[in-house]
């Protein structure tokens, strides 16, 4: 059996002097959600690898902000570069993350990103 | 003073008599009418995966870096500058690949370090004879 | 703590003989220059890009905000833009030209209020700003932090010396992915008529991470123990 070759050259001409994820804007397609959509963590399976942290699954939260495009970590983690989707931040109620969270301090939040794939209307 | 070879294979037979799975069980590798859905999870876990984990204040401390952390580091970026890996595939590697034994037990750049040493060798750049060798031969360096 | 437990974490070898650790980093950077993955002097150039770092931009990026209401305006919306104006091309300033790979090219500053504040973690991996903010604090990588900052924030920030009323919201930005973060503090009272050096040298690595606030006279992070390396780097 021969050994594998693996392409070292592609993220190096796509990203020089361009910067990622900037070099994959354009690529994911139509946004699904929009600032100020209420969605909701789909709670995938968890094999192998991902970032979606499990204390956000099936929390709702508010998209603030649709960052960047890029491929999901889930499949960049092997390089697979050629599914992009959209990122979006996220606040979340930190009552609606952690049920034994002080009803004094209701108004605190947590903020992170999800690509698409972890989301659906809430 | 060195330590025989056999003094470190009773002092590790000592440590690693210690280690344990997540979670402690009457029995190691259960039949599987022993794991239910919820156990899966926990063992399949991915090792980085720590936000909202119970755990005890302690002291917080700043620290003095090693010359092997920084190296490493850069030997890192080096790595991904070069196209033979990628960040994601370097986190994935280095924070759930190397398992929760050693992502708990080894220092941060430890781990950066074990999986830059095993992509050279899953990528078939560098044999386990080749790095097998030239860390032996590292080792006579310093004798 | 039993004598056993201490013989398990206190492996006093360490000292006399060379750590496997040191043993595995030479073999590991030799190898791959006697394959030419990559060159001797492209590790050269990366440590030299790496003496280059530290939070001085970061902090110079804030004070320029505080002064200057246009300049704010481009930091919270495109912090890459604006690290320009403190010397920091997230593209080009290392020797890649597409940013340094861990760090990617995507900076968000995150604006307290006097009724909201910012503290940012990476419960995944502890990634971190380094092109504007250096290499990160130990304990910043460790498991505790990333446990406990998410779910726990108000005690954690008590732990560094934050007390925080509820009529402020807490904001704890888990850096999961791509972005960086860094945290643009309210500029405190007794500061007017300042400089931007002088208002730099009270945004402190603490301050931009969000575990402190600025204060006028303290231009240090909190004291803290120190663990000392075996083998220091020499920065």
């Amino acid at each position: 059996m021969s050994k594998p070759h693996y392409d070292r050259e592609h993220h190096v001409k796509k990203a020089t002097g361009i910067g990622d994820p900037q070099c994959f804007k354009g690529e994911a397609g139509p946004a699904k959600f929009k600032v100020g959509d209420r969605v909701r963590v789909k709670d995938l399976p968890d094999i192998f690898y991902n970032r979606c942290q499990v204390y956000t699954r099936g929390a709702t939260a508010t998209v603030v902000e649709l960052v960047y495009e890029s491929p999901p970590a889930e499949d960049e983690a092997w390089d697979n570069c050629e599914n992009p989707e959209w990122f979006y931040s996220l606040v979340f109620k930190q009552k609606d993350l952690w049920p034994d969270y002080s009803d004094t301090f209701a108004n605190d939040t947590l903020e992170t990103e999800l690509s698409e794939r972890w989301l659906e209307p809430a | 003073m060195s330590t025989s070879t056999r003094d470190k294979v009773m002092q590790h037979l000592n440590i690693v008599g210690h280690l344990q799975p997540a979670l402690h069980e009457e029995t190691h590798a259960p039949a599987p009418d022993q794991i239910d859905n919820a156990h899966y999870r926990a063992y399949t876990r991915m090792a980085h995966d720590v936000g909202g984990e119970p755990d005890v204040p302690i002291r917080w401390e700043e620290k003095e870096e090693e010359v092997w952390e920084h190296n490493t580091f850069v030997t890192c970026e080096c790595l991904a500058w070069r196209g033979v890996w990628n960040a994601e595939e370097r986190r994935r590697r280095q924070n759930v690949d190397v398992g929760q034994t050693q992502y708990l037990g080894l220092p941060y750049y430890g781990r950066w370090l074990l999986t830059a040493a095993r992509i050279l060798v899953d990528k078939q750049y560098v044999t386990v004879s080749e790095l097998s060798n030239k860390m032996d031969e590292v080792k006579k360096r310093y004798e | 703590m039993s004598d056993q437990h201490e013989e398990l974490h206190q492996p006093a070898a360490m000292v006399d003989e060379v750590s496997e650790f040191e043993v595995l980093e030479l073999a590991v950077r030799e190898l791959c220059i006697e394959k030419g993955l990559f060159s001797a002097d492209d590790h050269r150039r990366w440590t030299e890009y790496m003496h280059t770092l530290g939070p001085a931009p970061a902090a110079h990026l804030v004070a320029k905000a505080w002064l200057d209401p246009e300049f704010k305006k481009t930091a919270v919306t495109d912090g890459v833009k604006a690290s320009l104006d403190v010397g920091i091309d997230w593209v080009n300033s290392m020797p890649t030209n597409f940013g340094t790979p861990s760090d990617y090219c995507n900076l968000r500053v995150l604006e307290d209020t006097p009724t909201l504040k910012h503290v940012v973690v990476c419960t995944l991996c502890s990634c971190y700003p380094r092109p504007i903010l250096g290499q990160s604090p130990e304990w910043y990588r460790t498991p505790n932090y990333r446990r406990r900052i998410v779910r726990w924030p108000r005690q954690v920030l008590a732990e560094f010396g934050l007390q925080l009323s509820a009529d402020i919201e807490v904001r704890v930005e888990d850096s999961n992915q791509k972005s960086r973060f860094i945290v643009m503090p309210v500029r405190p009272e007794g500061t007017e008529g300042w400089t931007e050096d002088q208002l730099a040298e009270i945004v402190t690595r603490d301050c931009l991470i969000g575990v402190a606030v600025p204060q006028v006279g303290k231009t240090e992070n909190d004291k803290r123990p120190v663990r000392p390396a075996v083998n220091p780097y020499k920065h």
